[in-house]
Formats: C-alpha cells, sequence, structure tokens
C-alpha cells in the first residue's frame, strides 16, 4: 500500500504508540482488500459501545487505548449505550434491569471514549446532527452502525464503508480510512434499478421493501430504487432495514441521492404492491402484546409529537410504549412542545434517551413486541423476542385498543 | 500450503476446523470454547470462511484478554476487516487464502504456522504413529 510520509511517520511511533496501532490495523485491513492507499476522513462515527455487547474486555481495549494517550482527529460521535445515562431505570417497565455492574462497566467505555476526545452524542442517528449536516457532499467519513452508513451514502452523498467494532474509532485516531469500496466513483453507480409499481409506502412497507432487495441484490453497486417513500421516517425505515437484512453500504434512491444516477441500468426488477402487502402480512401484529416499540432508529421529536396527536383522547395505553431517541432530539422537543413529555408518561409511555431495545439487555425469548421498524424487527428476533411489523397509526391504535 | 501474511508470527498447535466462523456470537471470549464445547485456547484455529458480526474484532480481542487465544488464526477463503483488526489488536498471528485448508487439515492435527505464509500439517498414518509431510 502507497502510504503518504506523514502516514509512514505515524506507522512509525512518531505520533505516538497508539496512534501507530491504530493507523496499522487501517493499513492492514486495507491491504487484505486490495486498498492501494489510504483516505483522509472528516467525521467518524463509532458503533458497538454498549457494555452489553463489548463486556469487560471491549471496556478494557478501550481504556488501553486512551491511557497510552489515543485522541481522535478528526470529530467523532457515538451509539447508543445500555441504557439512557440520566436515569439507568427508566426501561424497567419494559422488563429492563440494569445491573450496579452493568452501569459499571458501560461508565468505563463512555470515561475512556470522552478521554479520546469523542462527543457522547449516544445515538445511531449521527445524520441529524448539524456538524455532519455541514460536512460537503463527496467528502470521505467512517462510520459504523449501518443505517447511518447507508443514510450517509444515499441521502447525505458522503462516503462510506460499514466500519463496525473498533474501525471506526481506529479511522477517528488517525483520521484516515482504507481508499476503498464506498470512496471510490465507480463502486457507487448502480447496475439495478428496482422499480416499485405503486403506491406510498409508509415506514413498515419501506421496511419489508428494504428486506426484498437486500436479499435478492446479486452484485456489488448499489440497488437503484425508484419507490415513492411516504415521509422521513419511511426513508430512514427503508434504509435501517438495508443494513440489517444484507451488507449493502448505499441505495440510489431516484429524487433523493445526490449523484447521477445511470440513465440506463444494466436490469430491471419490477416489486408490486402485492408483494409488499404479502411480505407484510407474514408480520402482522395477531396476539396480545407486551410492548410496542417506536424509535429504531432513533425517534425525531417530530415522531413523538406525532404519536401525541395520535393518542389524543386515550387517557391510559393498555400495552406499554416505549420510544426511544437521542438527548439533542429529546431537547429539541422540551423546547418546542414541553409538555407532550408529560402528557405521553402520563399515559404510560416510556421516552428514553441514549439508548434502544437492541442495545439494552431487553428481550427475554417469547416476549410480544410490535414496532414500525424492520431493522428492529430483525435483531431483536434472533434473540427469541416475537415481533410484528406495522406502521406507527396502527400501533398507536393498538395500544390503546388491543389487536 | 502457503497462503497470504495479513498478522507475521509463527505458530505450532493442534488444529480446530470450522467451516464458517462468526466470533461474536460463536465464540465464548472468557472460555475459548465454540457453540459445539471444542475449545480454540492455544489452537490452531483454521477457519473455512469468517462471518458475522463486526463485534467480532472485540470477541477475538477478549480472547487474548481472558488468556483464551488461539497460537494462530488460518483462513482458506479471504480473511475479512473483523477477523484482521481483531488478530491485529489481539496480536495473533492471521494467514489466509490457504487453498484446500479444510480438505487437508483434521481437527487434532498438528500444524506449523512458518514465514513466507507456509502452513505445514502434520498427517497421522494408519502404520506409523506420525508422518511428517508438506502440501
Amino acid at each position: 500500500m502507497y502510504l503518504t510520509r506523514e502516514e509512514e511517520k505515524i506507522l512509525a511511533g512518531e505520533m505516538g504508540e497508539a496512534r501507530a496501532e491504530a493507523l496499522k490495523i487501517i493499513v492492514k485491513v486495507g491491504e487484505a482488500l486490495g486498498a492501494e492507499r489510504l483516505v483522509p476522513i472528516a467525521h467518524a462515527h463509532v458503533s458497538g459501545i454498549s457494555y452489553g455487547t463489548i463486556g469487560d474486555h471491549g471496556a478494557s481495549l478501550l481504556e488501553d487505548l486512551a491511557s497510552r494517550g489515543a485522541r481522535v482527529a478528526v470529530p467523532t460521535t457515538v451509539n447508543p449505550v445500555g441504557y439512557d445515562t440520566e436515569d439507568p431505570s427508566l426501561l424497567e417497565k419494559a422488563g429492563v434491569r440494569i445491573t450496579p455492574e452493568f452501569v459499571r462497566g458501560q461508565s468505563r467505555i463512555l470515561s475512556a471514549l470522552r478521554r479520546m476526545g469523542a462527543n457522547l452524542t449516544l445515538t445511531c442517528t449521527p445524520y441529524y446532527i448539524p456538524e455532519v449536516r455541514g460536512i460537503p457532499v463527496g467528502s470521505s467519513v467512517a462510520w459504523g452502525e449501518s443505517n447511518a452508513i447507508l443514510y450517509a451514502n444515499s441521502v447525505l452523498g458522503l462516503r462510506t464503508n460499514r466500519e463496525g467494532g473498533p474501525l471506526a474509532l481506529m479511522a477517528a485516531l488517525t483520521g484516515r480510512t482504507y481508499y476503498w469500496g464506498m470512496h471510490l466513483d465507480q463502486e457507487r453507480v448502480p447496475q439495478t434499478l428496482y422499480h416499485v409499481e405503486e403506491g406510498i409506502l409508509d415506514e413498515a412497507r419501506a421496511g419489508v421493501l428494504g428486506e426484498i432487495i437486500a436479499t435478492s441484490h446479486r452484485n456489488r453497486k448499489p440497488p437503484l430504487v425508484d419507490a415513492r417513500l411516504r415521509d422521513e421516517i419511511a426513508l430512514r425505515e427503508f434504509l435501517a432495514a438495508l443494513g440489517a437484512a444484507g451488507s449493502l453500504a448505499m441505495a440510489h434512491i431516484q429524487g433523493v441521492t445526490p449523484e447521477k444516477p445511470p440513465e440506463k441500468p444494466e436490469e430491471r426488477i419490477m416489486i408490486s404492491a402485492q408483494d409488499l402487502e404479502e411480505r407484510l402480512d407474514k408480520y402482522r401484529p395477531t396476539e396480545t402484546l407486551d410492548v410496542v416499540f417506536i424509535g429504531c432508529p432513533h425517534a425525531k421529536a417530530g415522531d413523538v409529537e406525532r404519536l401525541a396527536r395520535l393518542l389524543q383522547g386515550a387517557s391510559r395505553v393498555r400495552t406499554r410504549i416505549v420510544v426511544t431517541l437521542s438527548r439533542r432530539e429529546y431537547s429539541r422537543l422540551l423546547a418546542s412542545n414541553p409538555r407532550v413529555i408529560g402528557e405521553l408518561s402520563g399515559m404510560g409511555v416510556v421516552i428514553a434517551r441514549d439508548t434502544c431495545l437492541i442495545v439494552s439487555p431487553f428481550g427475554k425469548p417469547g416476549t410480544r413486541v410490535a414496532t414500525n421498524s424492520y431493522k428492529a424487527l430483525f435483531y431483536l428476533s434472533k434473540r427469541g423476542v416475537k415481533v410484528s411489523l406495522a406502521p406507527l397509526e396502527d400501533l398507536a391504535r393498538i395500544a390503546v385498543s388491543g389487536v | 500450503m502457503k497462503g497470504r501474511v495479513l498478522v507475521e508470527g509463527n505458530a505450532a498447535g493442534e488444529a480446530v476446523v470450522v467451516e464458517a466462523l462468526s466470533f461474536y456470537g460463536e465464540v465464548d471470549p472468557k472460555t475459548g470454547a465454540l457453540n459445539d464445547g471444542r475449545s480454540i485456547a492455544g489452537k490452531v484455529l483454521v477457519i473455512g470462511r469468517p462471518r458475522g458480526s463486526t463485534v467480532g474484532s472485540y470477541t477475538i480481542y477478549g480472547l487474548r484478554y481472558y488468556g483464551k487465544a488461539p497460537r494462530a488464526i488460518i483462513v482458506e477463503s479471504d480473511a475479512d476487516p473483523i477477523l484482521v483488526a481483531g488478530a491485529v489488536l489481539a496480536g495473533i498471528p492471521l494467514v489466509d487464502r490457504v487453498a484446500g485448508a479444510l480438505s487437508v487439515i483434521s481437527d487434532g492435527d498438528p500444524v506449523e504456522v512458518l514465514p513466507g505464509g507456509i502452513v505445514r500439517v502434520y498427517k497421522r498414518s494408519s502404520s506409523s504413529p506420525l508422518v511428517r509431510g508438506r502440501i
């Protein structure tokens, strides 16, 4: 691999040993993939930081790096953690018990990241943060978190591969990643067009569309998608589903993606409204539920306000609703609509920041959950939770009156 | 056999062979045990192909942290970023693109990883207890 003189110096330890080790990892991964060189990044987003996911060994690795002087070279944000840091007991109403040991382990991880200079945003939606929206189209970044990667490439016109685990942190520490995959123009040009025949898709239908495309797409290029997604949450859920159900890093969505699509894609695949309905039917809520889950990826203030409008008139929900969102969106909600949080809590809705039901120790096998997120369905099902899928308006109705 | 060196280092040990392996979810870092009960601690792990969650890099580091790391990892196909990052962090010798590894190596075979990506397997023949051969 070609390295600049500065990169050689870093590797030789002239900027500290932690940075040298971080760059060694980036270089080795790049060499394994056949990358010719490295590329500077404008931003990094680190996933996999819940104590439940990386344990004591992960905490030790991060502490070790921090103690050896590792410091991020670019603005760096991080994913959600195992609980709401202001009130770890908040999700107890959803059956989640956070032990003192868990809090200790999680705090070790957060302290280490803070020492390294990361901005503890604790959300899977870094694409909504102003500093990220300001990054010029075409810039390279190093992000973990599959839904965010898809949003970065497909909506913001940024360039990132799927840098999960410690990779995004290593990139953050060195300000560079390997020049491969999504950083290259030619890897971003679609070959296959998926044309959704009719209808405007809500977030649940957008999710199953993501599942269908992710599981049937056969080439390395991003799928070109011609579909009408109803709103921002449908777009977000489509991308999250694509990210969860396969290994794609990008979709070229007509009318959304900044880059120009090819005029004549090599292949055209039709998806009918019926294909989507049949798929959604498999996931329809049919039995009594334990939890209704909203906020995977993290909800925006507007989504919570919409939930409140849908629940208007109800005094209490019959089924516990859990909403998860970033602390930034929580603050925006408090500022724009101060009574909404109190009203929803009074009805039995739990609103938690910094976390979600996937990265918290949620979900005894057999727990029955309904959600508007295909991604949540995908991951919670793996731990034996019985998950059904429906759009927000149906979930609100079900939570009040039953299935 | 010969492969591509990704993380340098010589090693020798008994082989544990797995067709496809996701470290996260399929290896317990605290014990070095696979889901089927076999231990990879102190062994030469031979993988057909890697797969699974990126958290796997932390799991590989965990094996070193808890003292249960394999002595080397050999991959028949291409190593993925998860495996490379984990092996570098944990300091475990890693060789990939070892064509034919799963056809030749069986559980329990003594295996050596040598400089230049050379992988030497010692096969037991039926007539003598140990026959040395380089494939």
